[in-house]
C-alpha cells in the first residue's frame, strides 16, 4: 500500500486499495462490480447516515423460483427478479447481478435437484455467497447445518419426524403447572355428578401428594421449578421484542410481527429448558434471528408453516459449536471466549504486525472491547441485515466450521480498515471498532480468505 | 392460572405477634397475582407487608382493623369467577351457612370468602362456595381458644379453580386441595 498522509475520514479510496490479480476466480463477483462499487461508494457513504436509517425497509425477499424440478431458469428470468430486489440493496453488490451470481445459482440449483447432494461440492459454491433471487438459501442452510440429510428421497420422512418432535416438546414444555398438576392427578368423579348441584354441604378435602402446591419450595416441585424458570422467560420476552427492531418482520404492532415474536419465544423457552447448562444468554436471540427469517421466507408454503420447527433444530446445530461462548465458567478457560479471542489476536499479529502492535501495545484497545460482540453474535450486529446473511453463507459452509472462518473475518474487518486505525488513538478506534463502517461485503469475505491462503 | 390468596383475621400485634415463620418462608413476592383479606388486620404494618407480597390488595373491614376506611363488603372479578369478600361479624349467627348463603346471593358472586370464626371451611350451596380461610396467625376468637393457623390459595384456571388449603398442624405445615368447577350456565359449584 502507498504511504499516503492522514486520509480523510470519508475518503473512499480504502475500498479499491487492494486490486486482485485476475486469474483468481473466486473474486469474479468482486471484479465485475468493482466500477460500480468504487464510483457509488462515495455517494454510499456519503449517504450512509441516511440509508442505514432507511432500515425499515426489509432486506430482499426472495421472489419464488419455478420448483426446482425443471431446469435451472434462464438468466432472463432472473435478471428480472434481481432487478426488482438489487433496489434495496444498500450496499457492496450492484443492482444488477453479475453473471457469475447467475451461473453460481444455476449451479446451486443444479445440485439441489439431484437426488444425493454432494455436501462437499455445496460448501465450495455456497461459500461465495447464495443469491438472494432464487430463495434457495433456506434449503442450502438447511443442508449445511445438517438438518436435511444428503439424500433428498429421506428429506419428507426426515422433516415429519423432526417437526412432530418439536410439537411434543412445545407440548410438554410450555404447559403451565395448573394443567401439568391437573394432568398427573385427575380425578374423574368430580368431571361427572351433575345432578348433586343442588345439594349443599361441605366440600371434601384431598390430599395432595408429593408437596405440589403452588408455595411449594421443594426443588422436585413443578410450582417451584415454574417460578424459576420464569424469570428466564421474561428475560427471553425483553430480548425478543429488542430483536431487530428496525424490521417489519420482527418488531412492530402487526399480527405477522407478533406470531414471529412468539415462534422465536418458543423456540429459546424450549431450548433453555432442554439445556439446563446453559439456559438463555443473551445473545442467543440474535443468533436465532437470522435463521428463523430465512426459514421464514422459504418459497415452499409447507416449509413456512413448520419454519419454527425447522429453526429450532438449526438453531440447536448452529450454537452446538458455539455452546462454550456462552458458559461463564468457561470464560478463561481453553474453549471459552477469552482464548477465542487471543487467537484472534494471534492471527491479526501474524497477517499484519504494525497494526497488532498499534491497536494492542500502542493504544491499548483490548481486543475484548470489540471482538466479543463480533464473535458471541456471529457479525449479526456489524452489519445490516442483508449483509450478515451473506457472511453467514460463507461461515456456515465451512466444512472446518464456522469458527476459523469467523475469526479470519474479524482478521479481515480489522486489515480492511488499518489506515485509520493507524491513525487513531485508543478513543477513535473502540468507536470506529464498536460501529463498524458499512463495507463491500465481497471484498471482505475475500480479503478473509486471502488470509486462509497466505498463512500456513 | 392466577393465583389468588385469601387471609385474614391476624390480629396483629394485639392477639399475635407476627404470622408463623414457616408460614412466612413460603409466603414470597412474584408468585401470587392478588390477595383476599378478610380482615383484623389490624395495624398498618400488616397491610404494608402483605403490599410487598403482592400490589393488588383486596382488603374488607374487620372489627378490631384501625384503619377504618375499608369497605364492610367488596366483590371483584378474577378469570371467569366473581368473588365476594367480607369479614363475616356482621353476619349472624356467626359462620351460620343459612346467613352466609343469603349475603352471597346479595353479592350475587360465585365464591364468597369471609372470616372471624377463626375456623378453616369451605362449604358449598345452591348459590356457590363460601370458604373461610381461618386465621392466618393462628389468634385466638370471640369462640374459641384452640385455633390452627390457616389460610388458602385459589389457582383460578378458567372454570376450574384449585383450592390449596395451607395448615399449620402441631408446628408443620399441612397442605390439601379443593377442586370445584363452575358450571357455565348455573352459578352453582359442583
Amino acid at each position: 500500500m502507498m504511504k499516503k498522509r492522514v486520509p480523510d475520514w470519508l475518503n473512499s479510496s480504502l475500498w479499491s486499495s487492494n486490486p486482485p490479480p485476475s486469474d483468481d476466480h473466486q473474486n469474479l463477483r468482486y471484479s465485475t462490480t468493482t466500477n460500480a462499487t468504487a464510483t457509488t461508494t462515495s455517494s454510499t457513504i456519503t449517504t450512509s447516515t441516511p440509508s442505514t436509517e432507511d432500515r425499515s425497509v426489509d432486506p430482499p425477499v426472495p421472489v419464488p423460483p419455478p420448483p426446482m424440478i425443471e431446469d435451472p431458469p434462464e438468466p432472463q428470468r432472473i435478471q428480472d427478479a434481481r432487478v426488482d430486489n438489487g433496489a434495496k440493496d444498500h450496499n457492496g453488490t450492484s443492482g444488477l447481478p453479475s453473471a457469475d451470481d447467475i451461473s453460481r445459482q444455476a449451479q446451486l440449483m443444479a445440485m439441489l435437484s439431484r437426488k444425493v447432494i454432494d455436501i462437499l461440492e455445496l460448501r465450495r459454491i455456497a461459500c461465495q455467497g447464495i443469491p438472494d433471487g432464487a430463495g434457495i438459501r433456506s434449503a442450502v442452510w438447511k443442508l449445511l447445518l445438517g438438518y436435511l440429510p444428503l439424500d433428498r428421497g429421506l428429506w419428507s420422512s426426515e422433516l415429519t419426524k423432526k417437526r412432530s418432535q418439536y410439537k411434543h416438546f412445545k407440548e410438554e414444555l410450555l404447559m403451565n403447572p395448573s394443567e401439568i398438576t391437573r394432568r398427573m392427578y385427575s380425578s374423574p368423579s368430580y368431571d361427572t355428578d351433575e345432578s348433586k348441584s343442588e345439594s349443599r354441604g361441605l366440600l371434601s378435602r384431598s390430599e395432595i401428594p408429593h408437596e405440589e402446591h403452588p408455595l411449594s419450595l421443594g426443588k422436585t416441585s413443578v410450582w417451584n421449578q415454574f417460578f424459576q424458570d420464569s424469570e428466564i422467560i421474561e428475560q427471553i420476552d425483553r430480548d425478543v421484542k429488542r430483536t431487530h427492531p428496525d424490521m417489519h418482520f420482527f418488531s412492530g404492532d402487526s399480527q405477522f410481527a407478533k406470531s414471529n415474536q412468539e415462534a422465536l419465544k418458543s423456540i429459546l423457552i424450549i431450548f433453555a429448558k432442554l439445556n439446563p447448562g446453559v439456559r438463555y444468554v443473551q445473545g442467543m436471540n440474535e443468533i436465532l434471528a437470522p435463521l428463523f427469517y430465512v426459514f421464514k421466507n422459504d418459497p415452499d408454503e409447507e416449509n413456512v408453516a413448520f419454519a419454527e420447527a425447522d429453526t429450532f433444530f438449526c438453531f440447536v446445530e448452529l450454537l452446538s459449536g458455539f455452546r462454550d461462548n456462552f458458559c461463564q465458567q468457561l470464560d478463561n478457560s481453553v474453549v471459552g471466549i477469552r482464548s477465542t479471542i487471543t487467537r484472534l489476536s494471534q492471527l491479526l499479529k501474524e497477517h499484519d504486525e504494525e497494526l497488532w502492535r498499534h491497536l494492542e501495545v500502542t493504544t491499548k484497545v483490548n481486543p475484548q472491547f470489540y471482538a466479543f460482540r463480533w464473535i458471541t453474535l456471529l457479525l449479526t450486529q456489524e452489519f445490516n441485515f442483508a449483509d450478515s446473511l451473506h457472511i453467514w453463507d460463507t461461515l456456515l459452509s465451512d466444512p472446518e466450521g464456522p469458527q476459523e472462518t469467523l475469526l479470519r473475518i474479524c482478521c479481515a474487518m480489522l486489515i480492511l480498515i488499518r489506515r485509520r486505525l493507524l491513525a487513531g488513538d485508543f478513543t477513535s478506534n473502540l468507536k470506529l471498532l464498536q460501529n463498524y463502517p458499512s463495507t463491500n461485503i465481497s471484498h471482505l469475505l475475500y480479503v478473509a480468505n486471502k488470509l486462509r491462503l497466505q498463512s500456513v | 392460572m392466577v393465583l389468588v390468596l385469601a387471609l385474614g383475621d391476624l390480629h396483629i400485634p394485639h392477639r399475635a405477634a407476627d404470622l408463623p415463620t414457616k408460614f412466612k418462608s413460603m409466603l414470597v413476592p412474584g408468585k401470587i397475582q392478588h390477595i383476599i383479606c378478610t380482615g383484623n388486620l389490624c395495624s398498618k404494618e400488616v397491610h404494608d407487608y402483605l403490599k410487598t407480597l403482592c400490589p393488588d390488595l383486596h382488603i374488607a373491614r374487620g372489627e378490631y382493623d384501625e384503619e377504618t376506611r375499608y369497605p364492610e363488603t367488596k366483590t371483584l372479578t378474577i378469570g371467569q369467577f366473581k368473588l365476594g369478600l367480607c369479614h363475616g361479624h356482621q353476619v349472624i349467627p356467626w359462620g351460620d351457612l343459612d346467613s352466609l348463603a343469603m349475603l352471597q346471593r346479595q353479592l350475587d358472586v360465585d365464591i364468597l370468602v369471609t372470616g372471624h370464626t377463626h375456623q378453616f371451611t369451605a362449604y358449598k350451596h345452591e348459590g356457590g362456595v363460601v370458604i373461610n380461610p381461618g386465621s392466618a396467625t393462628g389468634a385466638y376468637s370471640s369462640i374459641t381458644y384452640d385455633v390452627n393457623p390457616s389460610f388458602v390459595l385459589m389457582d383460578i384456571d378458567g372454570l376450574r379453580v384449585v383450592v390449596y388449603v395451607y395448615e399449620l398442624i402441631d408446628g408443620e405445615v399441612k397442605v390439601d386441595k379443593i377442586d370445584f368447577k363452575k358450571t357455565s350456565t348455573s352459578h352453582s359449584a359442583h
